[in-house]
């Protein structure tokens, strides 16, 4: 953008510059005080095609390739040009171009020779503009200008006007064409490398993964990257005066890559529309390749056989093909598409307009062009293009943030659900846990407390009990509800804690009988697997099988035993009492208490004889 | 002659409370009462001292609980005993850092109630398997918490240590640790005395002093919360 402003300053100020030079001369030559640069146009010209020469009077510029299309040649041209009086100040000669190689003398002395006179399709020296200082010697009143070129077929040969004068009021031309032909170009064809690289390492580097494992590049990239690739070629070529191939075939890069650069940016727009697919981007892609591949046909055909007329229609059909897909391109950018289209449309229009300006001018009209102003405009593209891929590389950056993002997000919402399950999950536990605890207190109510009552009621309904009977009775009741008591708070599976605390509770009972106890408990590893219910099913059994000794055996001594066996826990508890016959069949209590050990997956044994009686709770760890 | 006052709401149960102090000529009932506010009445009048409190936790106007911490301030010398249905450990415990110094099961004969009142002013105080896992677990987890800097392998601190003007006295000596690891396992007096070579008297003192000092470390540790808490001044 800043290139283009620049230029429609310039543009300005050379305007400005050549009505200033206008009055100027104007006024010099009707003073005649001083002297004023001159403008050569009339010649006469002796040119050699093919061995047939020529002698004529021409009118500069002469553009060799319009007045001898496909065919080289030399010519010498013969300028003269008056002095009112001899200068003081340094004089000069301005030529915009001269060539393709050329030799210039004023009045019979060398100013300047560049390139092999003689041999055709050598090195170009004529791109650039020529400011050639005029030694004051040489200058004379009548002064006559000899120029010899050797021109090659379709290589921009022949001689401008030639402008001569004070080096100071030259200079600013020379400086003006030199400063858009060399400085101009170089600037075009470093941003265009820039460019071109920059995608090029995107294109390179940004790659994904598909599910399918193949790694996907982006092409807009390499559109771009091919795009201004050639496009630095092609506007470089101007500064090649030793190219590394002889013309014509040098003649065919700088037109594969005008060509190359047309069509990879026509590619890099479609990519932007996103309308890979469709039958008619598909018929348009393969008709621009088409055209490509014929690029070097036309251009060695045009410039080796001299047929100019091929090259010219193959970049009409070029710009036919551009000046279509620009105007669907436009009207679609501004219907549908957003700013990214929108600026690269504008880059389009302006390339495709500034384009057919410049075929017309360098294929058609036979004027000498200053320049080609497709150099410059094609910086739009250059911006626009660095501007969208910048832009896709920030939004595909977004989007790999974004999906980060909602990545992380849906691993918080996993990780909540996963958290609100566990809840769920601990509630039902906890309800388990409550309606376990339920059984075990109802069991307890309607075994112990529920029971003893009950049996109590019987006792005094039946008349004949005795008191201390129905205190017992109501003893053991009281006993099983501080048991039922305990036992919510004993801890799961440690068995030590559960005999400690059924001996203390006893303890009046075991002082109340003449039976001594011995104690025999170790400290036992805790039995992960029991549970609540468990525990107080296990201290039921013991519980029972103490009230049957004190109650019922008669015993001198007991001894309750607890010890760490390789299966897991064994509790014994051993009398010295009457014993009784294991065979009969099994008394309330001994039957509950084998229900029980059945229920927590223990082995009940009882050995009786007399004076031992044995009741053995073997529990397993697993 | 150790004089007692008895709190209990249910007229029969005091009766035989009283029935079962005139067994013994060594007890004088000094008055019972049913409610808090009569307990407090007469605990502020306080003529003569109060030696032995028997109270029940669960009274029409309040806590027991709250007559056991008055009758402590107030009464220094007197010794609280606990009514308790059941001798569950959560109101025991609960009792004993209130301050009282045994309990009694309202099912016990009435022989044994005087014995007991007896036998915890000569030193015994019961204590079950259960409050002994309970205090055991309790100071065990103190002893391991990360506040304390240097734990001491001969006694398990009953206080945090950012609190030291109670450190010393809130100690669990060793000796007590060892008994109430034994109590915890089952085993009674007379056979922690045996096995340990100490008279019944020793084991029953240890039992004791554990008791005044589960009293004054939670007193202590309420005084340390509210002052953290600010709810008291700084000193």
């Amino acid at each position: 953008m800043r290139l283009a402003w620049n230029f429609s300053r310039v543009v300005q100020r050379a305007v400005v510059g050549g009505r200033l030079f206008l009055w100027l001369w104007l006024a010099l030559a009707c003073g005649g005080l001083h002297a004023q640069p001159q403008t050569l146009t009339q010649a006469q010209a002796t040119v050699t095609v093919r061995g047939v020469s020529v002698q004529k009077a021409v009118v500069l510029p002469y553009v060799w390739d319009s007045q001898h299309k496909g065919a080289p040649g030399q010519a010498s041209f013969k300028l003269t040009f008056d002095l009112p009086q001899l200068p003081s100040e340094p004089w000069g000669l301005y030529v915009q171009r001269m060539g393709n190689a050329y030799d210039i003398r004023l009045n019979g002395d060398l100013l300047e020779q560049g390139g092999d006179l003689q041999r055709f399709n050598q090195g170009d020296a004529g791109h650039m503009p020529r400011l050639l200082n005029i030694p004051q010697s040489v200058l004379s009143l009548h002064n006559t200008l000899s120029v010899f070129i050797r021109a090659d077929a379709g290589r921009h040969g022949g001689l401008s006007r030639l402008v001569v004068g004070p080096v100071d009021e030259i200079q600013p031309m020379y400086r003006q064409a030199h400063l858009w032909l060399s400085t101009g170009t170089l600037l075009v064809t470093g941003f265009s490398l820039v460019v071109g690289l920059v995608a090029m390492a995107l294109w390179a580097t940004q790659v994904q993964v598909g599910l399918d494992g193949r790694v996907r590049r982006e092409p807009l990239y390499l559109y771009a990257a091919l795009a201004e690739l050639a496009w630095s070629l092609r506007v470089v070529n101007g500064h090649i005066e030793s190219p590394p191939l002889p013309w014509p075939w040098w003649g065919v890069p700088p037109v594969v890559a005008l060509g190359a650069w047309g069509v990879f940016m026509v590619f890099f727009c479609l990519e932007l529309t996103g309308w890979r697919r469709t039958l008619l981007v598909v018929g348009f892609r393969r008709w621009l390749v088409l055209l490509l591949v014929l690029g070097p046909v036309a251009a060695i055909w045009a410039l080796g056989w001299g047929q100019p007329l091929i090259l010219t229609l193959w970049y009409g059909a070029l710009g036919a093909s551009f000046l279509a897909f620009g105007l669907w391109f436009v009207v679609y950018a501004a219907r549908l598409a957003g700013m990214q289209q929108r600026l690269v449309a504008l880059a389009v229009a302006t390339n495709v307009l500034v384009g057919l300006r410049d075929l017309y001018v360098f294929r058609i009209d036979p004027a000498y062009p200053s320049n080609s102003l497709l150099y410059y405009t094609s910086v739009l593209f250059g911006l626009t293009l660095g501007y969208v891929v910048i832009e896709r590389f920030r939004e595909v950056s977004a989007q790999a943030r974004e999906l980060m993002g909602s990545l992380t997000s849906r691993v918080a919402e996993r990780e909540r659900e996963l958290n609100s399950s566990y809840q769920r999950l601990e509630l039902l536990a906890r309800e388990q846990a409550r309606a376990s605890e339920r059984t075990r207190i109802l069991r307890d109510m309607h075994d112990g407390v529920g029971s003893h009552i009950s049996t109590a009621i019987r006792q005094l309904q039946s008349g004949c009990a005795r008191d201390e009977d129905v205190l017992q009775t109501l003893r053991d009741s009281m006993d099983q509800l501080k048991l039922t008591i305990d036992a919510m708070h004993l801890p799961h599976g440690d068995v030590t804690a559960m005999l400690a605390n059924l001996r203390y509770r006893l303890e009046p009972r075991f002082a109340a009988s003449d039976v001594a106890l011995q104690w025999a408990v170790d400290l036992l590893v805790p039995v992960q697997r029991l549970d609540g219910l468990a525990m107080r099913h296990l201290q039921f059994m013991v519980f029972e099988a103490l009230s049957n000794v004190l109650q019922h055996a008669r015993a001198v001594w007991l001894r309750i035993e607890a010890d760490q066996v390789p299966q897991g826990v064994r509790i014994r508890i051993v009398d010295s009492g009457q014993g009784f016959d294991v065979g009969l069949p099994p008394r309330k209590g001994l039957a509950s208490m084998r229900e029980r050990a059945s229920a927590i997956g223990a082995q009940l044994t009882v050995t009786s004889a007399m004076g031992r009686t044995v009741v053995e709770i073997s529990i397993p760890r697993g | 002659m150790w004089h007692v006052l008895i709190v209990e709401d249910d007229p029969l149960m005091r009766d035989f409370f009283a029935d079962s102090l005139s067994r013994s000529d060594q007890l004088h009932l000094l008055a019972s009462v049913g409610t808090v506010a009569e307990a407090f009445g007469y605990l502020h009048a306080s003529a003569p001292v109060v030696d032995v409190l028997l109270v029940d936790l669960g009274l029409p106007d309040g806590n027991g609980l709250d007559v056991i911490r008055f009758a402590c301030q107030r009464h220094p010398a007197c010794e609280p005993l606990v009514i308790s249905m059941f001798g569950d450990e959560d109101n025991v415990l609960a009792s004993i850092e209130a301050g009282a110094l045994g309990y009694i099961h309202k099912d016990a004969v009435p022989g044994d109630i005087a014995q007991t009142i007896l036998d915890m002013k000569a030193g015994a105080s019961p204590i079950s398997p259960m409050i002994a896992r309970r205090v055991l677990a309790k100071y065990r987890a103190i002893h391991t918490a990360p506040t304390v800097a240097a734990p001491e392998a001969e006694a398990l601190p009953l206080a945090p240590s950012a609190h030291p003007a109670t450190k010393e006295r809130a100690m669990l000596s060793a000796r007590e640790q060892d008994v109430l690891v034994l109590i915890e396992r089952g085993f009674s007096y007379n056979e922690i005395a045996r096995l340990r070579a100490v008279s019944v008297h020793t084991v029953q003192t240890h039992i004791k002093s554990l008791y005044s000092k589960l009293a004054v470390h939670s007193r202590s540790e309420a005084v340390f919360e509210a002052t953290r808490m600010g709810l008291l001044p700084r000193s």
